[in-house]
Formats: C-alpha cells, structure tokens, sequence
C-alpha cells in the first residue's frame, strides 16, 4: 500500500504539476492535428491556438501523400525499418545466444567488444560510413541504410539478449540434445521461441529507433526518391523559408508521429521493459 | 561418432553464429570507427587522391578555432542543463507517480513517456513552431498582455539562443528516465517505506534516507547517459532548429562536425572533432564515475 502524502495542499500543488506536465506532452499532439487542417491564411491571420475553421482541410493530407510523395517515404521507412529490425534481431540473438551459452577463446573479449562499443559516440564513423558506402555502391540505396542501421543496432541486441539467454533454464536445451535435435534445431525451435518476450521488447526499441533516425539517413541518402520519413521532414522544414506550407507540414508530422503512437500504445509494457533492461549496463 | 567430429560441429555451430554477426559489425561499425580516428591526422577535402597527412595539424587549428571552442561550451552547457533539469523533472515524477498514491498514475506514466517516442526531428519542428516570430505560440500568448503584437525572434540571439534549446531536449528527454527510475523505485521493499513511517518519517525523510540511496544506481546511469547522449551525438534538435547559428553561436561538436564534413568538405577536420567528441566524453564519464563514487560512500 501507498503512503497518501499528508497535506491535501501537498497533494493538490502536486496534482497540479502532474496535470500540467500532461498538457504540455499530450497540447502539441493535438495542436499538430488541428494545425495539420488549416491553411495559411488561418496561420497569419489567427492565434496560433485557434481552432481550424470549416470545412477542415482534410486535402494536406492527401497533397502531402501524393505532391510531396509521402506514400513513397513512407513505404521507403517501413522497409527500411522492418529490414534493419529483423536482421539486427536475427544477427544478435545468434551470437548471443553462443555467447550465454557456449565457452570458447575469446568470448569474453567479444562480448566486451560489443558492450565497449556502445560507448564510441557514433558520429565518429559517420564521414567514413559515407564514403565506404560510396565505394561498396550502396550510398542513395535502402539496402546500405538497412546495413548501417542493423550493424548500430547489434550492440544493444547482444546485451540484453545474452542475459536474456542465461536466464533461461538449461534443462531444455539438454533434453532437446537427448532427443536428437542438432545444434541448430535446438536454437531454432526450443530456445528462439522461448526468448521471444525478449526478442519483442529489442524489436520494438528498434523500431522506434530507425523509423525516428534522421541523422545517418540525411548523409546516405541524397536522392529524394529514397528519403525516409524524418529526412523528408528536415528538408520540408528547410523549405519552408521559401515556400510557406504550413498545414501540409503539420499533416507530414502527423504521418510520422501516427505510426509510431500506434506501435506504443500497443506494445507500452514491452518498451518499459526494454529501456529498464538497456539501461542496466 | 567419434569425440573429433563432434568438437568439429560444435565449433562449426559456434563459428556460424558469431562470425556473419561479427563479419556485420566489423565492416559497418568498427572499421568506420578506426578509420574515422585515422583521418583526423589527413587534410582532405573528399577527393580520394587528394589525401594528405598534416600529423597533428587539425588539432592545433582546432585550437586556434573560436567556434570548437564554443561548441564545445554549449555541449557542456546543454550536458549540465540536460541533466539538472531532466534529474529534477524525471525524479519528481517517478516519486509522485509511484509514492503518492495517485489513482491516475499508470494515466501519467503512459502520457509523459510520449514524446520519447517521437522523432526528435519532429520535437525540433514542432518547438520551431512554439518559437516562430510571427506566427508562434510564445509570441501569442506575450501579446495576449502587451498592446502591440510581440514579435520575438526567440532562435535569433547569437548570446542566448542555445539557452532556447534546453527546453525542447529536457522535454523530449524526461519520459525514458522517468521510467528507468519508476522501475527502480518499485523495486525497493514496500516493508522499508512501512518502517519509516511507523518511525514518524516524512515522506520528504523518507526521500532521501530510501528513495535516494537505493536508487543510486540508477540515478547514476542515467545521469551518466544524458551526458553521454549529449556529447555523442544528439545535435538533432540544433541543427534542425538553428543549423548551429545565428553566427555558429549554437554550434555543438556534433553539427560542427556535420558542417565541416558534409557541407564544407572539411573532412579530415570533421573527423578531428570526432576524435575530441570521444575523447572528451571518455574523460568526462570518468570523471563523473569519480565524483558520484564519492556520494555513496558519504550517503551510507
């Protein structure tokens, strides 16, 4: 049981600042939205807070989806997010997998090469990403993204999974091996399924973090044709001091924003979990 | 089957599942990582044959050069407003959301971790917007009480535009420390809490004689990762909001880096600022290790 706190004045201020804090989080969603259905003289001419006016501009959305070629930034982020995701999943939970389970020369230095790793700041590879990318021909493409989200994502994997992985007790995996299953089938078929609250919280973490990454995406990708989504936002924002879109700029985040909402309100536990388990280094 | 076959299988499986991995992450992280630290001793200007080794050259311009020195100010100044500001926000939230017995807690907890999840391109717009001169929020609601129209440029000071940015990162930031702390705030025995408060504990005593030093830990972690998202990294919010000026007054090493690199073809210096950013953070994070040591020790 709680301690109420004592003071109802305590309670109140407190009840307040809470209430406050709320606002302040949840305001600009709702103001995004109503921004997203006005057109630009409702910018100038009213209060930044005013209501849109009738009829709503539910047309941003679609010159947006087609003039600005969301649709295509969009599917250009679901791919690339999915594909870094799954292949980041796959390569980490191998590894650490080996790593919770079998002893051999320098697995500890691997481990600790990989846990090392997420303390280089990532800037530092980024003027060599982009000429290494040039050279292998994967600059301007989804596939060179997905590899360099999917390789920035190991460290993270490998950590929380190889604990993962040793939680697990080791009698099933014994009783696999008497049954006759081979190396393989028993990380795929007994130990794969049983990680997989794991492997969900390390998704979904993932997902919110290449669907949200724009600073790599900005320096692969220099043809408009394959922006993701925030790297389309940072070049519309620029834009912007030319060429006034307000409403459409509004409706562009709100696509961003949409997606992710969704992916939270569904998997809220998962990615509580995920951050209380990353942050344990 | 002989003991050899088996030993070469096991170690068939062990080589197939650490090396793709391994082969990954060598050519897109760690070979970028090493060369990055190698080009910072080049001149080089993007064209491959036009590489030349300059030694130190970068980091005694770099010495000479006003703007690192500034950027390197602001990151230390959003570092310490990061942190006492998310700290204080973050701590006071996970207490009052786990310790006061408020029934929408779980309500709260859900809402403030909200805008952890969106894109910080997408923070940085939208505080654009809350600053825009002419058709901002600010600026409305200061001329709700002012006769004329108040038409700040809020991003245009090149003396105080960096403090503009402490709002949007300490706003996006709170919701993933409050969680981490709530996590372990709950973890601490309610029986500790009950003792205290048949002794006559405060909730303010119990605070700092429970909460605080069974939440070290954590407390320490986080602030040890704001610092270390600050510095590596997190230039999002200043190059989408102010491209580091007016006049590289907001400049931080990680758009300075950005701009020397990729829009000035300064690479080999672009890669020079790399190396301090890391070696700067690897410093400060031992530093702050020391220092947060030395509390436990005081606290218990």
């Amino acid at each position: 049981m709680n301690i109420q706190l004592k003071h109802p004045v305590a309670k109140l201020v407190v009840s307040v600042i809470l209430v406050l804090w709320g606002i302040s989080v949840l305001y600009p969603l709702l103001w995004t939205l109503f921004d997203s259905l006005k057109n630009n003289e409702q910018f100038f001419m009213n209060a930044p807070w005013s209501l849109p006016e009738l009829p709503l501009l539910w047309s941003n959305f679609s010159y947006v989806w087609s003039k600005y070629n969301f649709s295509t930034y969009f599917v250009n982020s679901l791919v690339i997010t999915i594909g870094s995701t799954v292949l980041a999943l796959l390569l980490s939970a191998t590894t650490a997998y080996v790593l919770a389970r079998y002893k051999f020369r320098g697995s500890n230095a691997l481990f600790l090469l990989y846990i090392s790793s997420m303390m280089v700041p990532f800037v530092l590879a980024l003027i060599p990403l982009f000429f290494l990318m040039n050279s292998m021909g994967l600059i301007n493409t989804k596939l060179g993204l997905i590899f360099v989200y999917t390789s920035s994502l190991l460290a993270f994997g490998i950590f929380v999974l190889v604990g993962f992985f040793k939680s697990l007790p080791k009698e099933l995996e014994e009783a696999a091996i008497v049954d006759g299953a081979s190396y393989y089938g028993t990380f795929f078929r007994v130990m794969l399924p049983l990680s997989q609250p794991g492997l969900i919280t390390i998704g979904i973490v993932n997902i919110l973090n290449i669907w949200n990454e724009y600073i790599v995406g900005t320096i692969l990708i220099n043809d408009p044709d394959q922006y993701t989504l925030p790297v389309e936002i940072g070049v519309m924002q620029a834009e912007m001091q030319y060429r006034t879109e307000w409403g459409p700029l509004f409706a562009a985040l709100l696509i961003t924003i949409v997606p992710v909402l969704i992916i939270y309100i569904i998997f809220q536990r998962q990615i509580a979990s995920g951050i209380t388990a990353g942050a344990v280094k | 089957m002989n003991s050899g076959t088996v030993k070469w299988q096991r170690n068939l499986f062990i080589a197939s599942f650490i090396v793709p991995t391994l082969l990954f992450f060598g050519v897109f992280t760690i070979y970028p990582v090493a060369q990055g630290l190698y080009y910072s001793f080049f001149d080089w200007s993007g064209m491959s044959d036009k590489k030349t080794f300059v030694g130190f050259d970068n980091f005694v311009e770099m010495f000479h050069d006003p703007i690192i020195w500034r950027a390197i100010g602001n990151d230390y100044f959003l570092v310490a407003g990061k942190i006492v500001g998310i700290m204080l926000l973050a701590t006071f939230f996970a207490v009052a959301l786990t310790r006061f017995g408020f029934r929408l807690a779980g309500f709260f907890r859900s809402i403030f971790f909200i805008p952890n999840v969106i894109s910080v391109v997408v923070i940085g717009v939208l505080w654009n917007f809350i600053y825009n001169p002419q058709i901002g929020f600010l600026n409305g609601f200061l001329s709700l009480f002012t006769k004329e129209q108040v038409t700040i440029t809020w991003l245009g000071f090149p003396g105080h535009t960096i403090w503009m940015l402490l709002p949007p990162a300490i706003w996006a930031g709170i919701g993933f420390y409050m969680i981490l702390l709530i996590a372990a705030i709950q973890s601490i025995p309610e029986s500790y809490y009950e003792a205290a408060s048949i002794e006559g504990a405060g909730q303010w005593k119990q605070f700092w004689s429970i909460t605080v030093p069974l939440t070290w830990e954590q407390i320490k972690v986080s602030i040890l990762n704001i610092m270390m998202t600050t510095l590596n990294g997190s230039f999002v919010i200043v190059w989408i909001m102010t491209e580091g000026g007016p006049d590289n007054s907001t400049q931080v090493m990680g758009s300075y880096l950005y701009q020397m690199a990729f829009r000035q073809y300064h690479f080999g210096y672009g890669a020079a600022i790399g190396f301090i950013i890391l070696v700067l953070s690897l410093i400060t994070t031992i530093v702050l290790q020391r220092l947060m040591r030395h509390d436990t020790v005081e606290m218990s």
